[in-house]
């Protein structure tokens, strides 16, 4: 028995001694490190950053957005509106060839969007493609879509749906093993571990120059971090630990690559219940936000003071806004203007368990004190958070944010239109309702169009339905042997040029 | 023996029943909805109309129950809403990293506990028995996210062939064929990704082993028929080893069963640090996305095994003392 033992240790003494591989990645392998794991890869069904990310390697749309989130071609070579806006054709790359060596025609993008549009099958985005009516196939590489509503920003949204082949999109297996025409090819996925992806040498793009992509789903951000520092990842992405930042800057062996984003956070305040359905009250809250603290302190210096609800990444934003800035004794005046000051006013703030939403909730209950106001908070776990926001009327002011701000009619019509479905505010005002009722007609490059938004940004700011807390930003971290990659403002973007990365 | 199996057996249906219904009720009750989850920022009430349809979530609970049990009593545990994959596959993908992980942090813990727990007991008030019972001290104190920290800052940065995290070749599969081919190689890569992650579980395991072996074989030590051993002349390994300890190992075995039962479910935190692909926290990630299915068939699953694990502890009593006998 003991000696059975002996030869056992001996034996891994032996395998562990003779051990000399070292867990550097290999050159021919480009090892994503990410945050979050994908929930799943079929473009049709997944609502998550994460999932877009891998997603947008394998697959890709039509259009796309390219690092100044300027539209340019992918799948399709060129784009037109009609002139009364309601035909958007395309005319397609020719000679593209799907990984399973099929050739990519106008039938997968007709079955694509009939797919998403079927009101039977479970698209969770239907709503952004609605007013799409039908779609005709003039020749192969030639499609109309011809629309039910005039809609200026559906490119916008066209830009976020991948074209999915029609020979394999019933396949039911299609979630977890993807067929699609982007530079790399799906290899295998162990969920929460590691996705493998191999080049596709028949890239209309060209041919990759690494052989191998790699996502790693590392959720803690400091395991994250000691892996890329170690060499075991070559890119780090999601959820920075602000903290950390200015080492990582300070770092010449690191290349930290920022951008602003495309999101915002934001208090929210219900319009409808007592104090809160004062203008000059909302207004007070919005000006004890301590914005410059939160993002010195809270974030780290990540991020930008909120002004709008458009970032400032778009056209359309504008500074030109009514002043809400941080001002306490400006605050006082508000409150006396509306008869509350001195009064013993208790609101409730709902947060999720975001620790930075949790800071600024502390912060903010720390500045509304100094205006007399109690603010009591309360932290929920985020889907129950969700439902208390989206489902009832519960609650008096409410943190929340919002990703993936693209265009202004993202960015304004479902929160602050009357009807819009994201209005959790119950904010109403007619002269806006028109205005974002208008935008969607108008050419987005217009000078018109700018005007409309710049004014319901106005309406908007000055109303206070929401108090703009920080515009968000996009950070990579990668190592100097990495060449070729940019931060993308939509990180969603991020690796859909990963084949013209070079890992010396 | 058999008969005592069967009835054990027997007493899991009502228990799984039990805890099926209370799961599901905890689930669909607690706040939070999956589709509002699912559908993200985009969607209307129309959508949200059409997915509850899709989806099966417009019908009354108790027929929801139903036609779940139903599924699951003819072994189907339903498809994810999230994952579009069927639970079973999902679960099964995942229980070997678990077990594994569950199987090495014990095989470390009792390694490491039951001798420095002997050491102590018989090196009682010497130098060797404060230093087991500080290891031990410690053990318990250190949270086991901390000790993962500490272990990856501290060795995995500079030790090159450690990872940082992941899992590698199977050490199942790998001892198979180290035994069979004599290829160390897929053993070696499991247990250089094993090794920190079990570690940092099998700590406080460790500790709380080591307590237990040297108070119970304090106490073991002090019985008459101890006495009765080392008066009739036997040597003190045999006294300590054969009469001593293999008493001393009930409680034990109890404790390293309840632990491994408990690290099957709750191993979450580790997993998360080393980014170990355990069932933990597939069931973790489907309670924050509310992905019923999932977290239906997992607890399922895990309060199955659970039992399991405890009859098997319950049988090995009679392995270490033959008095125990059960019929």
């Amino acid at each position: 028995m003991d000696r059975k033992l002996g030869i056992l240790t001996l034996v891994l003494v032996l395998v562990f001694g003779l051990g000399s591989i070292v867990t550097a990645s290999s050159p021919d392998t480009i090892v994503v490190g990410s945050g979050a794991e994908a929930v799943g890869l079929d473009p049709r069904l997944e609502t998550d950053v994460p999932s877009f990310e891998r997603i947008n390697v394998i697959s890709e749309s039509l259009v796309t957005f390219d690092t100044q989130m300027e539209l340019v071609p992918r799948l399709a070579t060129e784009w037109d509106f009609s002139d009364d806006g309601m035909t958007l054709t395309f005319w397609l790359r020719e000679g593209v060839l799907w990984h399973d060596g099929e050739p990519f025609t106008a039938e997968d993008v007709k079955y694509t969007f009939e797919w998403v549009l079927d009101p039977d099958k479970a698209a969770p985005n239907r709503a952004l493609y609605a007013d799409i009516g039908e779609i005709e196939i003039e020749n192969d590489y030639l499609v109309h879509f011809h629309l039910d509503n005039p809609n200026s920003f559906l490119l916008n949204n066209i830009a976020r749906m991948p074209v999915v082949p029609a020979h394999h999109g019933e396949r039911d297996d299609f979630r977890t093993n993807p067929i699609g025409t982007g530079p790399y090819k799906f290899v295998n996925w162990s969920r929460d571990d590691v996705m493998n992806l191999e080049a596709f040498n028949d890239y209309w793009g060209g041919e990759p120059i690494h052989p191998y992509v790699q996502f790693r789903a590392i959720p803690e951000a400091s395991t994250r971090l000691l892996a890329f520092e170690a060499g075991e990842v070559d890119m780090y992405q999601g959820g920075m630990v602000p903290q950390e930042l200015p080492r990582l800057e300070d770092d010449p062996n690191i290349i930290v690559e920022r951008t602003p984003g495309t999101g915002y956070s934001y208090l929210g305040f219900n319009t409808k219940v007592g104090p809160l359905a004062d203008v000059k009250v909302r207004q007070a809250i919005s000006r004890v936000i301590n914005r410059e603290a939160i993002v010195d302190r809270v974030m780290n210096g990540i991020g930008t003071p909120g002004v709008s609800p458009i970032p400032p990444t778009l056209p359309w934003f504008s500074d030109d806004v009514y002043d809400l800035g941080y001002d306490i004794d400006a605050a006082r005046e508000l409150l006396e203007e509306a008869g509350v000051l001195g009064e013993d006013l208790t609101l409730r703030l709902f947060t999720n368990e975001n620790p930075d939403r949790i800071r600024i909730a502390e912060i903010l209950q720390f500045e509304a004190a100094r205006v007399g106001i109690t603010v009591n908070v309360t932290i929920e776990e985020w889907g129950a958070y969700l439902s208390r926001i989206q489902d009832t009327e519960d609650y008096d002011i409410f943190i929340l944010g919002w990703g993936g701000q693209l265009d202004p009619d993202r960015a304004m019509y479902r929160q602050f239109h009357t009807d819009g479905p994201n209005n959790y505010t119950f904010f109403s005002d007619a002269r806006l309702d028109e205005l974002l009722e208008r935008g969607r007609t108008l050419d987005p490059t217009s000078q018109e169009s700018i005007e409309i938004y710049t004014e319901a940004q106005q309406i908007v700011v000055e109303n206070a339905p929401y108090g703009f807390i920080n515009y968000t930003e996009e950070v990579l971290i990668f190592h100097p042997h990495i060449e070729g990659i940019t931060v993308h403002p939509y990180s969603a973007n991020t690796w859909q040029d990963i084949h013209l990365v070079r890992k010396n | 023996m058999f008969k005592y199996i069967i009835r054990r057996l027997l007493q899991l249906v009502p228990v799984i029943i039990g805890i099926s219904i209370v799961v599901f009720m905890i689930v669909h009750l607690a706040p939070g909805d999956p589709i509002l989850m699912m559908l993200g920022e985009d969607a209307t009430p129309e959508d949200y109309a059409r997915l509850q349809r899709i989806y099966g979530f417009d019908r009354p609970i108790h027929e929801q129950y139903l036609r779940w049990a139903g599924n699951a009593l003819q072994g189907n545990l339903g498809v994810s809403i999230r994952q579009g994959a069927p639970v079973s596959t999902l679960i099964y993908s995942r229980l070997p990293a678990t077990i594994e992980l569950a199987f090495v942090s014990v095989v470390l813990a009792v390694l490491l506990g039951v001798p420095l727990g002997v050491l102590a007991a018989i090196k009682r008030q010497t130098p060797v028995d404060f230093f087991s019972m500080i290891v031990a001290l410690l053990g318990v104190s250190m949270p086991g996210f901390w000790v993962a920290l500490m272990l990856l800052t501290y060795v995995a940065l500079n030790v090159g062939w450690i990872p940082m995290f992941g899992r590698g070749g199977s050490i199942f599969n790998g001892f198979w064929q180290l035994i069979t081919t004599f290829d160390g190689s897929e053993l070696y890569d499991g247990l250089r990704y094993v090794m920190l992650p079990a570690i940092s579980i099998g700590t406080a395991m460790m500790a709380i082993i080591t307590r237990l072996t040297r108070s119970s074989l304090l106490e073991i030590l002090g019985r008459d028929y101890i006495r009765t051993a080392r008066a009739k002349g036997l040597t003190e390994r045999v006294v300590v080893f054969k009469h001593g300890l293999r008493n001393a190992l009930l409680p034990v075995v109890t404790v390293v069963g309840i632990q491994f039962g408990a690290m099957l479910g709750g191993a979450v935190i580790t997993e998360t640090v080393f980014a170990w692909p355990g069932a933990g926290r597939l069931i973790v990630n489907a309670i924050q996305q509310r992905d019923f299915p999932i977290v239906q068939g997992g607890v399922l699953m895990m309060a199955l095994i659970f039992t399991l694990v405890n009859l098997t502890v319950d049988l090995s009593y009679a392995v270490l003392n033959p008095r125990i006998r059960y019929d």
